[in-house]
């Protein structure tokens, strides 16, 4: 069941009135939104809820026994069994073929021909984000963070429709606690909800698809057919393409929450607006990034071990990330190309350090550390110092003990040590510093990424690269004022202040519902006018 | 998330009751439905024939007609208007009932198969278009690469979702390989078609028959013909019809078995037009459904996508391979019809398009 169709909002609708009427009776209300979160599930493929259900219960058995473990050798056991588990279903249904096929094709360059055994298997939509959130509940049951949930609660928090097939990865930590008292029916932000609705439906519909069937499918399945110029404008407008694809599915899963009384995490911060690869990642998938840093990177080792294992463990964590998102070496290199932008970032902001602590000493009477000159006032957690990886949660919700910084704190954390670098011998913790170039070209990097990533091969992405300088001197007809427009509005967007956008939900909010309604039925109209004829599939489905 | 209530939104934006939002989220469903009333009665209309579809309609169509009474359908019409878009409602392709040119029989069109082809060369390329249904995606995609690098052919690919011979009414493949041949002029033509045509048909009479009827088998002859006959009365020498391949579903395979015996039996009857094995293509070495196969190299790829029936990237060039050796056979070899092309009266540009 897709968003931008009839029939989920027909789904909708039941699940709204049912979950508000039954949401006082908590026992009625938790079985009424599992079922109407399988029924949403399995719409795709009714086999895959099994899935779902195997994951809900073994997930809960294994976290319960983590809990009552009786010794530390225990607890690390069972959590290994888990990750076992949980990374074992995941490998068997997203990598089987890219592992035999890899290991077959290996074989054949030593011409040793294998007949290794390669199966019709059907990926589980949505598999790795469910990965995600059951790993999340066993691995924060572990460390102690999190006590275990009851089975009914558990399973919702794992079948929960709104965010089942791409996302955000709410954690456990973030969630359950929400369904610890009922929501109150008397507080909605419906006007904050309505326009995360709207605005991703506009986004897919009217940006990403447009751009997918104007220029950038063929820029990267023909690229031959098209002149230097096109081929570098549906570069860009895959750039734009992805984003506007993504987070308008994240919107309109966190509006949809939102309408039924929950919070999720946010999971885009206007990541064009990037003054560094470690900056985007601060606002590009956040709730993957801050997954990440917590269940990988700081497992690793994080920043603890020395400097040479902090980029080790960067590298190692992206490539990670890389394979996370598709079963390709494609996928891999996208996450190398990151890891190794992300380790000469760091190199470059450790010899800067090296550099303001050695002309500290030899100021006369510099007995302030560093944490007074210019570092953030409120330092990430231990091991994730350097990972630049620092995403919002919900309010009040905490991760590691500790509440989350929102995007704005953060922004806030880095105007102010901006701020301080204007300071005499303030530090820049910014690797590229401010300003325009930074964004230019940390946009450029990205978009030059993005390339690997969208390509079906390496000779594929190499295809697309070479068409940029064979055939320039005419511009060619995909081109067009629309498709630029589309461009120049889908990174625009994300340079509006937020402030306008709130201001503007702020006026939304006072309206009558009536009034509401009459302009969300406009909205429908239009992009149903200027849509395509079908609703296309969200890209982050497949991964 | 305790202390929900006594957040303080910015710019002092106001929370709502449940009520409110249902009040909201209803008079938005109910008012856009009659607003788009014209394009969901289009899209029922689409649907295969059947319960669904006369359900669907039922529930539709008295809205539509209240939409209309009410002038409700007039702000989506003025807005496609005013944007060039097609107007929402009845299909914007025209049905054309095309006379055949071609009779049960075989005879051709315009064009004469048997005479020698014309040899294409720089400046002067073939006009290859490819025509159909998503699952001629990634192969006519596969098909324009291999194309562009022979610089002698240029290549159209024209596919359309959900598309096929057997409902008109949602895309008007006469209609629209009409438009292209007198548009583009092809000289070949690659055709996939079926993947969605295992559906009711309905007849010129009004008479709808099922998938497995003797009157189906007919009235699918009938359209394959009709489309081979217009492609070949708009001057396309030779016709490629890619039939579908093997299917990880028995009963997908079933019926596709009865489709490809109509593509084949068809373009045995029709000079010019060659019918092209993708079943065998797809199979492993025991005839069965194959999700993997070693390409010229040995090298093993993903042919087929998840779905099991769409081409990966890797199984449209399978294809696309086997095709254009037929293509280059016929039309760039030594032992090709050596007629040289007439020198063109115009500029030709040597520039592949792909379309969508």
């Amino acid at each position: 069941m897709l968003f931008p169709t009839f029939t989920f909002a027909i789904f909708f609708l039941v699940v709204f009135v049912g979950s508000w009427l039954l949401m006082p009776r908590q026992g009625l209300w938790k079985p009424f939104i599992l079922v109407a979160s399988v029924v949403f599930y399995g719409w795709w493929d009714w086999r895959f809820v099994f899935l779902l259900a195997f994951s809900a219960v073994a997930n809960q058995l294994f976290a319960k026994a983590i809990e009552r473990a009786a010794t530390a050798a225990a607890r690390k056991w069972l959590l290994a069994a888990t990750v076992a588990l949980n990374l074992g279903l995941l490998g068997w249904f997203k990598y089987y073929g890219f592992f035999v096929t890899s290991v077959a094709n290996t074989l054949h360059v030593f011409r040793l021909n294998a007949d290794l055994p390669l199966l019709r298997i059907v990926l589980p939509i949505g598999i790795s984000f469910l990965t995600f959130r059951v790993l999340s509940y066993g691995i924060d049951v572990y460390r102690g963070k999190l006590r275990t949930s009851s089975m009914m609660d558990f399973a919702v928090y794992v079948a929960f429709f709104p965010y089942t097939l791409a996302g955000p990865i709410a954690r456990a930590g973030e969630f359950l606690p929400q369904l610890a008292a009922p929501r109150d029916p008397r507080t909605i932000d419906t006007s904050r909800a309505f326009f995360l609705i709207f605005g991703g439906l506009v986004k897919k519909m009217l940006l990403a698809d447009y751009l997918a069937t104007h220029i950038v499918n063929g820029v990267f399945t023909t690229p031959g057919s098209y002149t230097s110029l096109e081929t570098f404008v549906g570069i860009v407008a895959y750039s734009v393409q992805i984003y506007c694809d993504f987070s308008a599915y994240a919107d309109i899963a966190i509006g949809v929450s939102l309408l039924l009384g929950f919070e999720l995490p946010d999971n885009f911060d206007a990541p064009y607006t990037a003054v560094s690869v470690q900056d985007f990642w601060r606002r590009w998938h956040m709730t993957l990034s801050r997954w990440l840093r917590d269940y990988v990177y700081i497992p690793l080792g994080g920043n603890r071990k020395g400097q040479t294992r902090t980029y080790v463990n960067l590298f190692l964590t992206m490539v990670l990330g890389g394979l996370w998102h598709g079963a390709g070496w494609t996928f891999v290199f996208w996450g190398a190309l990151y890891g190794g932008a992300l380790v000469i970032e760091h190199r470059r902001i450790d010899v800067r350090k090296a550099r303001f602590k050695r002309r500290q000493r030899g100021l006369p009477g510099a007995a302030a550390d560093a944490g007074d000159q210019g570092f953030p006032a409120a330092p990430p957690a231990a091991g994730s110092a350097d990972f630049g990886f620092a995403a919002p949660a919900p309010a009040g919700a905490t991760v590691d003990g500790a509440p989350l910084r929102s995007a704005a704190a953060g922004r806030a954390a880095a105007r102010s040590s901006a701020s301080r670098a204007a300071a005499p011998l303030a530090l820049d913790l910014r690797p590229w510093g401010g300003g325009v170039w930074p964004r230019v070209g940390t946009f450029a990097f990205v978009t030059f990424a993005w390339v690997f990533f969208r390509s079906a091969s390496f000779g594929a992405a190499l295809s697309v690269f070479a068409q940029l300088f064979r055939h320039w001197g005419s511009i060619g007809a995909a081109v067009t004022p629309a498709v630029l427009l589309v461009i120049v509005v889908g990174i625009g967007i994300q340079y509006i202040p937020r402030s306008f956008m709130e201001r503007a939900e702020a006026g939304f909010s006072v309206l009558n519902p009536l009034l509401q309604g009459l302009a969300l039925a406009c909205g429908f109209m239009l992009l149903d006018v200027l849509g395509p004829a079908g609703p296309a599939s969200f890209l982050y489905f497949k991964f | 998330m305790d202390g929900r209530d006594t957040d303080r939104l910015p710019y002092g934006r106001r929370r709502r009751t449940a009520a409110s939002a249902l009040v909201a989220i209803v008079v938005a469903l109910v008012l856009g439905a009659f607003f788009n009333a014209p394009a969901m009665k289009k899209t029922a209309e689409g649907m295969p024939f059947g319960g669904a579809r006369s359900f669907k309609l039922a529930l539709v169509d008295p809205l539509a007609t209240v939409s209309h009474w009410l002038l409700l359908d007039r702000p989506a019409r003025l807005t496609a208007e005013a944007f060039g878009k097609p107007a929402p409602g009845p299909s914007p392709v025209k049905v054309v009932v095309v006379k055949p040119t071609a009779t049960p029989t075989g005879k051709p069109g315009k064009v004469d198969p048997g005479k020698p082809l014309p040899r294409p060369y720089a400046g002067h390329p073939l006009h290859l278009y490819i025509a159909g249904d998503s699952m001629a995606g990634i192969p006519g995609m596969a098909l324009v690469n291999l194309s562009n690098k022979t610089h002698l052919i240029k290549p159209l690919l024209d596919y359309h979702i959900s598309s096929g011979l057997a409902r008109p009414d949602f895309f008007d493949w006469p209609a629209q390989l009409q438009l292209q041949t007198k548009a583009f002029g092809p000289g070949a033509a690659v055709v996939m078609f079926g993947a969605n045509d295992r559906q009711g048909l309905q007849a010129s009479s009004g008479k709808v028959y099922w998938f497995g009827q003797p009157g189906w088998t007919t009235e699918y002859r009938r359209r394959v013909r009709e489309a081979i006959a217009i492609l070949q009365d708009g001057g396309t020498r030779r016709i490629y019809w890619v039939g579908q391949p093997i299917m990880p579903d028995p009963k997908f395979n079933s019926q596709i078995k009865v489709i490809n015996g109509i593509f084949q039996s068809e373009a045995a009857k029709h000079p010019g037009v060659e019918y092209v094995d993708a079943w065998s293509l797809f199979t492993d070495s025991s005839g069965g459904y194959a999700q993997y196969l070693p390409d010229a190299s040995g090298t093993m790829q993903q042919v087929r996508e998840q779905d099991g029936e769409h081409f990966t990237y890797a199984g449209g060039m399978r294809l696309a391979t086997v095709v254009m050796a037929l293509i280059k056979k016929d039309w760039l070899s030594k032992k090709a019809g050596s007629t040289p092309a007439p020198k063109p009266s115009g500029k030709s540009s040597p520039k592949a398009t792909a379309k969508p």
